[in-house]
């Protein structure tokens, strides 16, 4: 069996007006095993990234935490002050953002964003640091790092500043990796090579990743298992080729069949008809029926979440008993 | 197969944008070749599709093929006529042929416009001076978009993404043009959304025998909705070919390259990945010779001082590398 690492136990985030809870995340429960690389898909404004934001105390403001919990060995995050995130955070969670523009500070060199990570968790020289920043970029695959090290951000391209997020983020040997679409900004040459980096330092540094996409084409690169969400809430979780092979929920089906097949030439792809409910805006019941071809007068109730034989757990009707 | 009729011919078509900088910061000292001399056909009715690269040069040349943009040097020929001459009032006119889709649907609507305004402006601006008749032509094409009547009163942010890009495609629509370049018409949508608007397109384009030029860097959608296609490298096109035998067997190193990165469509299947080495150079200082040649995993003496041009390597596939030169031919 492989061994669980993190859990996120029935979280729920949200805004709140006038004493009035609007989550945006739902009550969502998962695991993180060990080593293993778990990829949270959905579309634009399900909750991915509130969920990864949760996990690094990284919340927008106006944004809070209203349920649940979240475990990592001892830890229980829901009860963390300020400096328990400081010291989470980059250690044993690091995170990637997508825009690494905006997570890298314009004014200063390269070389210093990577020192101060380190020197925030570690007890080492400033001397050291710089070895190991340089050691960092080595390591990621950036051509001339000395010169690197001491040139800004707007100098590199949009692959090597990811490069540079990957090297901060893993700079102090984290656990866990989130990466939030990590290379949807590049371009499909410079995709690969991230992705492929990626898989090699995850295996040297023995880490666990979270890994968040809308493109499945990724998510069936890189990951074990996945966790499918829809308007706030997980309605799938299985392991990779099951996903693709035998997916259950009307949604995830609908989501493979709108992609377009390399290899085979159809006229028209198929889609999902209408578009995701705004949150304050839910359907009641299952959030998905107002979408879905299977849609029965049952799903006006909220759906349960069924374990299959197979292992997956999947949110619909059409799968009880 | 009908007869191809050709509607429009771009030749050597060039965009250089200049760099200012000296003293004053008013002398230009350097030029960005964004598009360096590109050629290609568009039959009636055909979807021709552009890939390549950000920064590649894709959409540079969608505006200036139709004068967005003026062309630096070079000629198209939309229905045979030179339009790189027309005057500014005669290619107002020939504009409401020619429309573009653009990328971002949340950027290219006027915020404070309502819908039903956005649509009717380019009949106004191409002297449609008729109300009713233009009033009949808005809930028409809405109506052939999938926009319903009560949705015309409303203002741009209340719609969704998907929603947003079929107002852009109503109003790209409304002037009944022939040729439509959609530049990255899909990029910003997701999935369930993205086939949604495709369908749409194919379904105007059966209607109306619209003529495409479809812009995107996502090869598998392009696979999927385009006849032809043109690969394009640092300002230039590399290779020219029929979708099947671009994607069954691509010949330029850097179309294969790019083909090969696209992720897996399964799990379990096993691919073979070319990895390009190094970043993409600027197109305001390009490698010399054959400008692939720093990132190309073929790369001989040849292609780093002479400079390959475009050839035919097939039925209707032209290929420019030295790989597949004369001399070369002869030598494998
Ligand atoms: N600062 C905020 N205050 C209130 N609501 C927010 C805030 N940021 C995001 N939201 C809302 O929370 C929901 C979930 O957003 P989130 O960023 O997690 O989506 P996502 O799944 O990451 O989408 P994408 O694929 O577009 O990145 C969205 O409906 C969004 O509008
Ligand atoms: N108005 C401008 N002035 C100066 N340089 C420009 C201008 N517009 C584009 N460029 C430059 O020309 C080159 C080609 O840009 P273009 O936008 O055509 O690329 P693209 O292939 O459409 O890229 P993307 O996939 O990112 O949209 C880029 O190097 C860009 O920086
Ligand atoms: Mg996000
Ligand atoms: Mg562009």
């Amino acid at each position: 069996m492989s061994r669980k690492l993190l859990e996120v136990d029935n979280l729920q985030v949200g805004i709140s007006d006038d004493g009035v809870r609007t989550p945006i995340v739902n009550g969502i429960s998962f695991q993180l095993n060990k080593g293993e690389t778990l990829g949270i898909v959905g579309e634009s404004g399900c909750g991915k990234s509130m969920t990864s934001l949760s996990l690094m105390g990284l919340l927008p403001p106006g944004v809070e935490w209203q349920d649940g919990d979240i475990h990592l060995h001892n830890l229980h995050f829901k009860d963390f002050k300020k400096k328990d995130w400081r010291k989470t955070r980059g250690k044993k969670l690091s995170m990637i953002f997508q825009e690494p523009m905006s997570s890298l500070n314009p004014v200063y060199p390269i070389g210093k964003q990577i020192i101060e990570m380190i020197l925030n968790h570690e007890k080492i020289s400033k001397k050291q640091a710089r070895q190991r920043a340089l050691q960092m970029l080595q390591l990621v695959g950036i051509p001339r790092p000395e010169q690197v090290l001491d040139e800004y951000p707007h100098q590199l391209s949009g692959g090597m500043r990811q490069r540079v997020m990957i090297a901060i983020a893993l700079s102090c040997n984290p656990e866990i990796l989130i990466a939030d679409e990590p290379t949807t900004a590049l371009d499909v040459t410079i995709q690969a090579q991230i992705l492929e980096l990626m898989k090699k330092l995850q295996v040297q540094m023995d880490m666990s990743i979270i890994l968040i996409t809308h493109d499945l084409g990724v998510v069936a690169e890189m990951c074990d298992r996945v966790i499918v969400m829809y308007a706030g809430e997980i309605i799938e979780e299985s392991t990779i080729v099951e996903l693709f092979d035998n997916p259950k929920h009307p949604y995830t089906k609908g989501l493979l069949e709108s992609l377009p097949d390399i290899n085979e030439q159809k006229e028209y792809l198929s889609s999902i008809p209408g578009m995701v409910p705004a949150p304050g805006d839910m359907p009641k019941g299952c959030r998905f029926a107002p979408r879905c071809s299977r849609v029965h007068d049952r799903c006006s109730q909220q759906p349960p979440l069924v374990t299959t034989e197979s292992g997956s757990k999947v949110q619909c009707w059409l799968f009880e008993d | 197969m009908h007869k191809q009729e050709e509607l429009l011919r771009v030749e050597n078509i060039k965009k250089y944008f200049p760099i200012k900088g000296g003293v004053f910061g008013n002398k230009t000292v350097q030029y960005v070749k964004a598009v360096d001399g590109i050629s290609f056909t568009v039959n009636q009715g055909e979807t021709f599709g552009i890939v390549g690269e950000s920064g590649c040069g894709k959409s540079t040349a969608g505006r200036t093929i139709m004068r967005m943009l003026e062309p630096t040097e070079g000629t198209v020929y939309f229905q045979g006529q030179d339009i790189t001459k027309l005057a500014n009032d005669d290619m107002r006119k020939l504009r409401k042929d020619i429309q573009i889709v653009f990328q971002d649907p949340f950027a290219s609507l006027n915020p404070r416009m309502r819908v039903y305004k956005i649509i009717e402006e380019p009949l106004i601006n191409f002297g449609v001076t008729d109300q009713a008749e233009r009033h009949r032509r808005v809930l028409e094409v809405a109506d052939q978009v999938g926009i319903s009547q009560a949705q015309l009163k409303r203002l741009p942010h209340e719609f969704s993404g998907g929603q947003r890009q079929r107002i852009g495609i109503a109003r790209a629509l409304i002037s009944k043009p022939k040729l439509i370049i959609a530049d990255e018409p899909v990029s910003a949508l997701d999935v369930s959304i993205q086939s949604q608007v495709l369908n749409l397109m194919k379904d105007l384009q059966k209607e109306f025998g619209l003529t495409y030029i479809f812009i995107s860097h996502d090869l598998s959608v392009v696979k999927h909705f385009c006849d032809r296609i043109g690969v394009m490298y640092l300002g230039k096109m590399v290779e020219i070919s029929a979708k099947d035998d671009l994607y069954d067997d691509p010949k330029h190193p850097y179309a294969k390259a790019l083909l090969s990165a696209l992720p897996k469509a399964h799990p379990l299947q096993e691919k073979e990945r070319i990895m390009l080495t190094g970043d993409v150079p600027s197109p305001s200082n390009p490698p010399s010779g054959c400008t692939f040649h720093p990132r190309c995993p073929s790369c001989m003496d040849a292609c780093k001082t002479v400079e390959p041009i475009l050839q035919p390597i097939g039925q209707n596939h032209i290929v420019s590398c030295h790989l597949y030169t004369a001399e070369e031919a002869k030598s494998r």
